[in-house]
């Protein structure tokens, strides 16, 4: 198996934000923006991303010369307003069709941004291959790392609500 | 041909048509989308749903395979990662398929390496979309693959004058604009004046309208412009388009009718000819105008003024409305003439066609007129034996009862 490729801080920061700002924008009509990241490879492993408010988190993986997995912590309302307006359903509509609608937009949102930071990678000359999204719910847990990941969570504010990426990729060898 | 499309399971997918109206539309095209993800099989709906397409869905490539040899769709989008079989290995079970292998596949997929997409055009797709994705663009890039026609094209769906409707007035002149908003009040439409083409543009690629009105008077022909504007939109390719230009001004309705303009509209406005040209446009059942119910009888009621299009617009509806009646448990006519200003052949034929009518169906008729009408109906040989009633209150008193003035025979209608 190849040594994991190292991709710098600022790289990965470039390929997320256009990443995020891409889906969102085209798919839910909304601008998110980036603050400095909070947090970097070698700072605390376990990393708490919010403590009550409950959260839609998507997750999906890409695996090649980079292999990781990116989180997308949603705060619920959030996932709620993302969904309505992928679906153009009203907020009746969406009550009626439930969480189930929820996760599938969701995941799918995560797949999108995922995808569009995978392709940065493909194009910089490291090709992987996505899997297929998962669905996390709850509130006030924490994710955490083995010590041969490197992370890099991202917060990017959007609407009044703060979206969490959360990029955990394989280190160097 | 009729193809019931499925339920994805969503609401908005099935839009503002009811489940029984939308099973009896015909469809002409059919769009199978493969992806995993309900949501984008939702969009994807969603998109499609102003059009003449059925949207199959398939959450794999398995199924993917399945529904595309039972249903040979005209279109296939295809996501690549999915559980079960991928979109890669479904695209070339497709190709290898003498009976699949020219349908066209349009890749919708977040897999978007160059060398990825690369890889998967060479196996034989029509196109590649990587998410995210605007609907828009979706739907321009099958229209290159498919005609898609607006749903509303479909003959199930016809709207009556009840309907609201959405009329966009491009017209720098407000006065104009507001005679059109003035003239056209009594019908459930929404008129909207916009001074320029620029902003019309912006207005109608954001919310299509059901017509379009352009001024020719538009500075550096923007009229013109603006059309073609309209027209290499797929969702206003076929929104009819009329010309307003001053009656003397025949250069440029020639050069609006060669261009495509669906009606020409003279300035000074005949609101009534213009209404009519609307309703024309926008393929309206206008039989309310000439056909009502009233309590156990059914009303044809002829206007003011009846010109050859009107005769025409009246006698469309004429059998159907009649045979209607009949079906509903109405056996009784009132044909009413007393709007009616003049009498001419035309108009003649239309009653002989309706008594006929009423006649091969068992119906009793009565007519009623004005005094005018009746005086040049003495005049004419084939009209000469009609009688007449002076009102409909008369009429319906009248109606039912033994005699002649109940009779079916058109020679002895009315007393």
């Amino acid at each position: 198996m190849p040594a994991a490729v190292y991709i710098s801080e600022p790289i990965v920061r470039e390929y997320i934000g256009r990443a995020v700002r891409d889906v969102f924008t085209t798919m839910i009509d909304c601008r998110p923006a980036l603050p400095p990241p909070v947090a970097r490879a070698g700072e605390p492993a376990a990393v708490v991303m919010h403590q009550d408010d409950p959260q839609v988190v998507g997750t999906v993986g890409f695996v090649g010369e980079c292999s990781g997995l990116i989180y997308l912590h949603f705060p619920l309302p959030f996932a709620r307003l993302c969904t309505g307006r992928l679906l153009g359903l009203s907020d009746a509509e969406l009550a009626a069709v439930g969480d189930e609608a929820i996760n599938d937009a969701i995941g799918e949102l995560t797949n999108m941004t995922v995808g569009a930071f995978k392709t940065g990678l493909c194009d910089a000359g490291h090709p992987c291959t996505l899997t297929i999204p998962s669905i996390l719910r709850g509130s006030n847990f924490t994710v955490e790392m083995i010590s041969s990941a490197v992370r890099h969570v991202y917060h990017f504010e959007c609407s009044g609500h703060r979206v969490t990426a959360d990029i955990l990729m394989r280190s160097e060898d | 041909m009729l193809r019931p499309p499925r339920d994805c399971g969503y609401p908005d997918a099935l839009g503002g048509l009811s489940r029984g109206a939308e099973a009896n539309t015909i469809m002409r095209y059919k769009v199978l989308t493969v992806d995993d993800s309900k949501t984008v099989r939702v969009i994807v709906k969603k998109a499609f749903k102003p059009f003449d397409v059925e949207v199959l869905e398939a959450s794999n490539g398995l199924e993917g395979l399945a529904i595309a040899a039972r249903e040979t769709p005209d279109l296939i989008l295809l996501d690549i990662t999915m559980p079960v079989m991928d979109g890669v290995e479904m695209l070339i079970k497709l190709k290898a398929d003498p009976a699949l292998k020219a349908t066209p596949v349009i890749m919708l997929t977040a897999e978007g390496g160059r060398d990825h997409v690369v890889k998967i055009a060479k196996i034989g797709v029509r196109d590649y979309m990587v998410k995210p994705f605007r609907e828009e663009i979706l739907v321009e890039k099958a229209s290159r693959i498919i005609d898609l026609k607006p749903a509303g094209e479909s003959p199930t769906k016809a709207r009556s004058l009840d309907d609201p409707a959405d009329i966009v007035i491009v017209e720098d002149k407000p006065a104009i604009v507001q005679q059109i908003q003035d003239g056209l009040k009594h019908m459930p439409w929404r008129v909207k004046g916009i001074s320029t083409p620029a902003e019309a543009i912006e207005h109608i690629a954001k919310t299509p309208p059901d017509l379009i009105v352009a001024s020719l008077s538009l500075a550096e022909e923007g009229a013109f412009s603006l059309f073609r504007t309209i027209r290499a939109s797929i969702r206003t390719k076929y929104t009819p388009i009329f010309a307003l230009v001053v009656k003397t001004e025949t250069a440029q309705q020639q050069q609006a009718q060669t261009l495509g303009f669906t009606a020409i509209i003279t300035k000074p406005i005949e609101l009534g000819d213009f209404e009519a040209k609307i309703a024309k446009a926008l393929n309206l059942d206008t039989s309310k105008r000439y056909y009502s119910v009233d309590g156990e009888m059914l009303v044809m009621r002829l206007p003011e003024s009846c010109t050859a299009p009107v005769v025409t617009e009246a006698g469309t509806y004429l059998k159907p409305k009649f045979s209607e009646a009949v079906d509903a448990g109405l056996n009784k006519l009132v044909i009413d003439v007393q709007p009616l200003k003049a009498l001419n052949m035309t108009v003649i034929k239309l009653l002989l066609q309706a008594m006929q009518t009423s006649r091969d169906l068992g119906m009793q008729f009565a007519l009623v007129g004005n005094p005018q009408i009746v005086a040049e109906c003495k005049g004419i040989e084939d009209t000469r034996t009609w009688k007449f009633f002076e009102s409909m209150d008369e009429a319906k008193a009248n109606l039912g009862k033994p005699g002649p003035s109940t009779t079916a025979a058109p020679q002895l209608a009315g007393v």
